[in-house]
């Protein structure tokens, strides 16, 4: 089908934005935010909050501020030390989805300034930046 | 390959939304409230437009709302003659404070420990959230119903905006310091704490002023009369929108006029930039909110933007698809409500 060049496509979007759910004031009390509020919820939640679940709720917790921490590092200075007493700083931009590999700019290593690397994960003993 | 805004509609309100406002940038992301003549104001995440929930305990018509910085709490202004303190994460009602008739505007200080309220009484009023039983301070000196109050200067200022006057207040001796007089009506204000600037609109013009010293910067005419603009947080855009229906974009430091948007159905009564400068939200008489984005195409919230390359069999299918259909339609998909359009059917607009 041909379309003329001059149509403009609309941005693609993942879903729409949620809307209430009709039943409920909302503010889902098992909601992430509700961490902020360990006193509440607290009243005779303990028997039915196994530690598994607990558990669980430190892991995503933990991961959660693990992925923001990823975040805010993007486009700031970032040390690492790598194997053999390495260490380099560069421009952080992203890692892939298994964190596998960090895509930095600005490497600055012992033989000179790489523009643009993929450092792997690996190879990356620990990394520090500030915020 | 040219890429055309699509904003994100947030339904819910079943009246006119009058007043929105964005948190700071908290752990959990950024957060909008909406004011809503429903008397229901409704707290969303701010990069998606997702419902979070509903404030339930006003009377009557709510024409302000704001959040605390890290949107813990929200504070609303109603026309029961009421301002209240929410707890913004169980949606708990903290506080009621009673006034003397509508309040139309509120403002948390910085630390969240005052409350800063104004209305139909002429008076500002501050609140010790911390001592909520004590009586609050009042400042008097309005000769109008005051539309909008705000902290300014690290919250040891007070700017506020009735029908024809924007006064600075000191907030330690409670007096006027400075005061500007407008021939029309101003509509809308916005301080921006970096670069001490303040945003009003008053017919169709867009005007900037010091925030300290209320002397003008620059301003800008529109093409119909204007309600509310935002500056963008790093000052190159601002937006603004009014009786005409539509979102205009332009550089502030031109004033080129770049970008115009239609979408709403009724008057937009308030636009504002979110705390990344990333999109923008407007609320209008139509009962919604819709998001636009700052860059259109990026990948962003819910906007994901798909390259050329990309548009292969080897990527999971989206479960939106845009059928190619006529510049009409196009516009028509674009600015729609229902939920219909992002099906996965495309035959269905064909």
């Amino acid at each position: 089908m041909q379309t003329p060049r001059t149509i403009p496509v609309p941005v693609p979007v993942l879903r729409l934005p949620r809307g209430p759910d009709g039943f409920s004031r909302g503010f889902a009390p098992d909601g992430r935010r509700t961490l902020l509020r360990p006193n509440a919820p607290e009243v005779g939640e303990g028997a039915q909050d196994p530690p598994e679940l607990q558990e669980q709720r430190a892991r995503a917790a933990l991961r959660e501020r693990y992925l923001r921490s990823l975040l805010a590092m993007v486009g700031h200075p970032v040390s690492f030390t790598l194997h053999e007493g390495v260490h380099v700083t560069a421009q952080f931009g992203a890692t892939d989805l298994d964190v596998a590999n960090f895509y930095v700019s600005q490497l600055q290593t012992p033989i000179g300034v790489q523009a643009e690397a993929l450092l792997r994960c690996s190879d990356i003993i620990s990394y520090s930046f500030k915020l | 390959m040219a890429m055309r805004q699509t904003p994100l509609t947030c339904s819910g309100h079943t009246r006119p939304v009058v007043d929105l406002a964005f948190s700071g940038i908290t752990p959990y992301g950024y957060f909008l409230i909406s004011a809503c003549k429903d008397g229901k104001p409704m707290l969303r995440q701010g990069d998606t437009g997702d419902w979070i929930g509903t404030f339930l305990g006003h009377k009557g018509a709510v024409w302000g709302a704001t959040l605390n910085k890290d949107a813990t709490k929200a504070a609303t202004a109603a026309a029961d003659f009421t301002a209240k303190v929410w707890d913004a994460v169980s949606g708990d009602e903290l506080m009621t404070l009673a006034h003397k008739h509508i309040v139309k505007t509120v403002d948390f200080t910085q630390d969240s420990n005052y409350l800063l309220t104004g209305g139909q009484d002429k008076l500002l009023r501050i609140y010790d959230l911390n001592k909520p039983e004590a009586e609050p301070k009042e400042i008097s000196g309005h000769t109008s119903g005051i539309k909008k109050a705000l902290w300014c200067s690290d919250d040891k200022q007070i700017l506020s905006a009735d029908d024809k006057t924007v006064r600075l207040w000191d907030h330690a001796t409670m007096t006027e310091v400075k005061s500007v007089n407008f021939n029309m009506s101003v509509s809308s204000m916005e301080y921006i704490p970096e670069g001490e600037v303040l945003v009003l609109t008053y017919g169709r013009t867009i005007a900037f002023h010091s925030a300290v010293s209320l002397e003008p910067i620059k301003s800008f005419e529109a093409p119909a009369t204007i309600n509310s603009a935002s500056l963008h947080p790093e000052k190159e855009f601002l937006v603004a929108g009014g009786e005409d229906f539509k979102l205009y974009k332009y550089d502030y430091n031109s004033g080129e006029e770049l970008e115009s948007y239609k979408g709403h159905f009724g008057p937009i009564h308030c636009v504002r930039f979110s705390p990344d400068g990333e999109l923008y939200a407007s609320g209008s008489e139509d009962g919604t909110l819709r998001l636009w984005q700052t860059v259109v195409g990026k990948t962003y919230g819910l906007w994901k933007c798909v390259l050329p390359e990309e548009d292969s069999a080897e990527l999971p299918k989206p479960k939106i698809a845009f059928p190619e259909t006529a510049e009409e339609e196009l516009e028509e998909i674009a600015s729609e409500n229902s939920d219909s359009i992002y099906s996965s059917t495309p035959e269905v607009k064909a």
